[in-house]
């Protein structure tokens, strides 16, 4: 059961990875609205962006 | 009413004449030219998906342009906005953004002006922030857009303020987002211990997965699990035991006798406990408050309390906006009726009636003389309200003001202090009982009575207790939340379980806040151009929602009115060249009898009749349908003509209606539905309901009615829909059943297991498994109040 000694410890480094992660995605704001950018993916292949605005074709 | 009816763009009523708006090839109408201009802005910028992604109408679209040049002022933007490179940074209030196709139709439509550097707009909390190159646009044009599409934007509460929200918010999280990871870990290596029921697991593995899961669950216990440390530090201070200390208690013994027993090579460590304790408890805590911040980050009473703006009179009489950071001693000032005063000062000309409840609690408004002191803060009710300034800024009573609001949004759920207050004498009982058995076993069995004692404190470990209500209070704020109600006082959920009667407004909340006018017949000599001009005057200052309907008025207010104020119930009355006109009831504006239409006259001539149409709300029959099928009595209390609620009384088929009801006697109405023994809901909407709103057990307000009505209610149903009323009180009783369980298994568990485990028959491992199982199940269901139908 040596390779416990490896592994567990791996799996600490892991865990500390993963709050390391979750705190700096915090922190960065990717929590703050949950709701408006799940839409943002939605329409934005089909809209023009103004500043080039392109005549439908 | 089928949708063809409503405007296209905020779903209200439409006008005999509506506009028409051209959008991806379809004819749409609209009901004003301020919605036809703001969906034919949307469709040119190509942003059409707006209307498909939403899920509530867009707010009506104002059709007077604020000016926001007062922004600007050095002082306001010292206070608001932080310097970003190449610019300002500045967070503010939209109100009328009710879902993520708001904040979408906001970010497509500022973002994509030259000059704005960075944008995010948040449905949830109601706020953009915005960066912004001063050389490339300016701020005022920004805001105006977002007002030409119907949004209104408000000062925040300031920088430091937001700031602090934000911080909170993110710590929050990263706490619980700590619990979790560290819960689960501590878990996997308990696992293991677990299942090694036979002991065969060689010592030194045993020691060295012990250990891992102290290192593990070390910070979950003291960063995670840091607000229920300080909050027994808090309660210990302040000489009390309340569930804080029980919690915090609980976990360090848990964590403590853990570590004694790694260290000593005992039978069984009970980390993983103490961390899923932690973790559970802070999951319900927090869903809890976030349900709650969110609710009231929307109607921020502090950001209404505090306008931005102040209306200034300079000494020829001229009216300017002017930031409220330039006014300064010695300054005249107005006020509109519903607006809160900018700073205290006394009170010139007349008497004004004002509400100061935020400041002193008294929910009834005070009437202030000439001369009399009046504070920054208080609303101006009825009459606008002219008065000069003595004290600016922090010299104000607006500091207090802003430890009153906080010390209200910290207050915590009745139902919340209730389990505190059993918790303490829990806790107590639970101490003194484990010394007793400890010494008792002492004498008998020296060796045991470590082992034992703890076992009793770990049956008896509240867990179950304090997770009880938590997770039900959870659970029921996050389905409130999606069925578009927020709650905004944390107790009225228990009290709205044992409503029983309900008191409705009639306009504005079974019908449209508008009624549409039907016809105009003016009576010789008057000419109809100067009688719409006087009651433009007359309407001009008024927030009764009657007064909305004379807003075909685009004529010229009459110059010369003065002295215009509203009689509550009756209508308005001012002065014209010495001439006392009013607009109102029959029997007030002509002397004649009610007929249930509006008239302006002198008190004795009529000069005009305007008939008014009422248009019912399109969910308000299946909303009271439903309610009554709850078992609720229904009564209408409305200020309107007797005709007028007979006719919604009969299309609604409630029995019991009043008509001409004055604030006053509608409160008197509550009372006496209170002395009779019943406990009673009010719905409205208005100013004039916000009294009863106030008394009521647990009130309603309607999300677009006034920011008065919001601060009196107890509940406030986003966008125009009723529906979410009926829905509310069944999950009200519902949490109420849940809790009721809960608490009852809490006890039996514990009440049960407790005389086994004293007399030694529960080994540790049984305990902390019962306690697992048994909070689990609390929790689970509490969970089922997630499940709505709306």
């Amino acid at each position: 059961m040596n390779i416990l000694l490896l592994l567990v410890p791996l799996s600490v480094v892991l865990v500390g990875a993963a709050i390391w992660a979750f705190v700096w995605a915090v922190r960065g704001g990717q929590f703050d609205d949950l709701d408006a950018p799940p839409l943002d993916i939605l329409g934005d292949d089909m809209l023009p962006r103004p500043e080039r605005r392109d005549p439908p074709p | 009413m089928d949708v063809a009816s409503r405007c296209f763009h905020c779903g209200e009523a439409l006008p005999a004449t509506p506009s028409w708006v051209e959008l991806d090839g379809l004819r749409a109408p609209v009901c004003c030219d301020g919605c036809a201009a703001a969906a034919a802005w949307i469709g040119g910028a190509g942003l059409g998906d707006y209307y498909r992604l939403r899920q509530r109408e867009a707010p009506r679209v104002a059709s007077h342009a604020d000016d926001y040049a007062a922004w600007l002022h050095p002082e306001v933007l010292a206070e608001h906005a932080h310097r970003v490179a190449n610019g300002w940074e500045l967070t503010f209030i939209v109100e009328g953004m009710r879902c993520a196709a708001c904040a979408w139709l906001i970010d497509r439509a500022l973002g994509r002006i030259d000059g704005v550097l960075d944008l995010s707009a948040n449905a949830v909390t109601g706020r953009v922030r915005v960066a912004w190159d001063p050389q490339r646009v300016d701020l005022p044009t920004l805001l105006q857009r977002l007002a030409s599409l119907g949004f209104t934007p408000q000062l925040a509460t300031g920088l430091a303020r937001e700031q602090g929200h934000r911080r909170a918010r993110r710590s929050d999280l990263m706490r619980l987002g700590v619990a979790g990871l560290g819960a689960m870990q501590a878990m996997m290596f308990a696992e293991a211990l677990f299942l090694d029921t036979r002991g065969e697991m060689p010592l030194a593995t045993r020691d060295f997965l012990r250990w891992i899961a102290f290192l593990v669950s070390t910070p979950v216990v003291f960063y995670a699990g840091w607000p229920f440390l300080a909050g027994m530090a808090r309660e210990l201070r302040g000489r009390r035991l309340g569930m804080d200390s029980l919690v915090a208690v609980s976990v360090l013994l848990a964590y403590g006798a853990s570590l004694v027993e790694t260290l000593r090579g005992g039978v069984h460590v009970w980390f993983d406990a103490a961390v899923m304790f932690v973790f559970l408890l802070l999951v319900a805590r927090q869903l809890e408050t976030l349900a709650r911040r969110r609710a009231r980050a929307r109607i921020d009473a502090l950001a209404r309390a505090r306008p931005a703006l102040a209306t200034r009179e300079s000494d020829d009489g001229t009216l300017r906006q002017v930031a409220l950071a330039a006014l300064q001693c010695g300054d005249v000032v107005r006020v509109a009726a519903g607006d809160a005063l900018p700073a205290d000062g006394e009170v010139l000309d007349r008497a004004a009636s004002l509400d100061e409840s935020l400041l002193s609690g008294e929910s009834r408004p005070v009437t202030r003389q000439p001369g009399e002191v009046v504070l920054a803060g208080s609303v101006c009710r009825e009459n606008g309200l002219r008065y000069r300034i003595t004290q600016t800024g922090s010299d104000t009573r607006l500091a207090d003001l802003v430890r009153l609001v906080e010390r209200a949004q910290g207050e915590r759920p009745r139902l919340a202090r209730l389990a505190d207050r059993v918790a303490a004498w829990f806790a107590l009982a639970m101490f003194v009982l484990s010394a007793l058995v400890f010494v008792a076993w002492w004498q008998l069995e020296p060796a045991r009575a470590f082992e034992i004692a703890l076992a009793v404190l770990v049956v008896s470990c509240p867990c179950a207790l304090s997770l009880a209500i938590p997770t039900a209070l959870a659970a029921a704020h996050s389905s409130l939340a999606r069925l578009g109600v927020l709650a905004v006082r944390g107790e009225a959920l228990e009290i709205a379980a044992r409503v029983d009667s309900i008191l409705l407004d009639k306009t504005g909340t079974l019908t449209l806040p508008t009624p549409g006018l039907a016809s105009i017949h003016v009576f010789a000599p008057a000419q109809a151009e100067w009688v719409r001009s006087v009651v433009a005057g007359l309407q001009r200052d008024s927030r009764h929602p009657l007064a909305s309907a004379f807003q075909f008025v685009d004529a010229k207010p009459a110059a010369m009115l003065d002295g215009v104020e509203s009689v509550p119930g009756q209508g308005l009355r001012g002065y014209l060249d010495r001439r006392e006109l009013r607009l109102g009831r029959g029997d007030f504006a002509t002397g004649a009898c009610d007929d249930g239409a509006v008239w302006l006259g002198d008190g004795h001539t009529p000069l005009a009749r305007f008939e008014l149409t009422q248009v019912p709300r399109g969910d308000a029959a299946e909303t009271l349908a439903r309610l009554r099928a709850q078992g609720l009595a229904l009564e209408i209390s409305s200020g309107d003509g007797e005709d007028a609620v007979r006719e919604v009384a009969r299309q609604f088929k409630v029995a019991r209606w009043s008509a001409r009801q004055s604030p006053a006697l509608k409160l008197e109405r509550l009372r006496a539905l209170q002395q009779a023994g019943h406990c009673v809901a009010m719905l409205g909407d208005g100013i004039n309901d916000a009294p009863v709103l106030a008394g009521a057990d647990v009130s309603f307000a309607l999300g677009e009615g006034a920011g008065l009505a919001h601060r009196a209610a107890d509940f406030v149903l986003a966008g125009t829909s009723l529906r979410a009323l009926p829905a509310t009180l069944a999950l009200a009783r519902r949490t109420r059943r849940v809790t009721r369980q809960n608490l009852a298994w809490a006890v039996l568990y514990n009440a049960a297991a407790l005389p086994f485990a004293a007399l030694g028959w529960v080994p540790p491992w049984l305990a902390a498994l019962g306690m697992a199982l048994s909070s689990l199940l609390v929790t689970v269901n509490a969970l089922r109040l997630l499940r709505v139908d709306a």
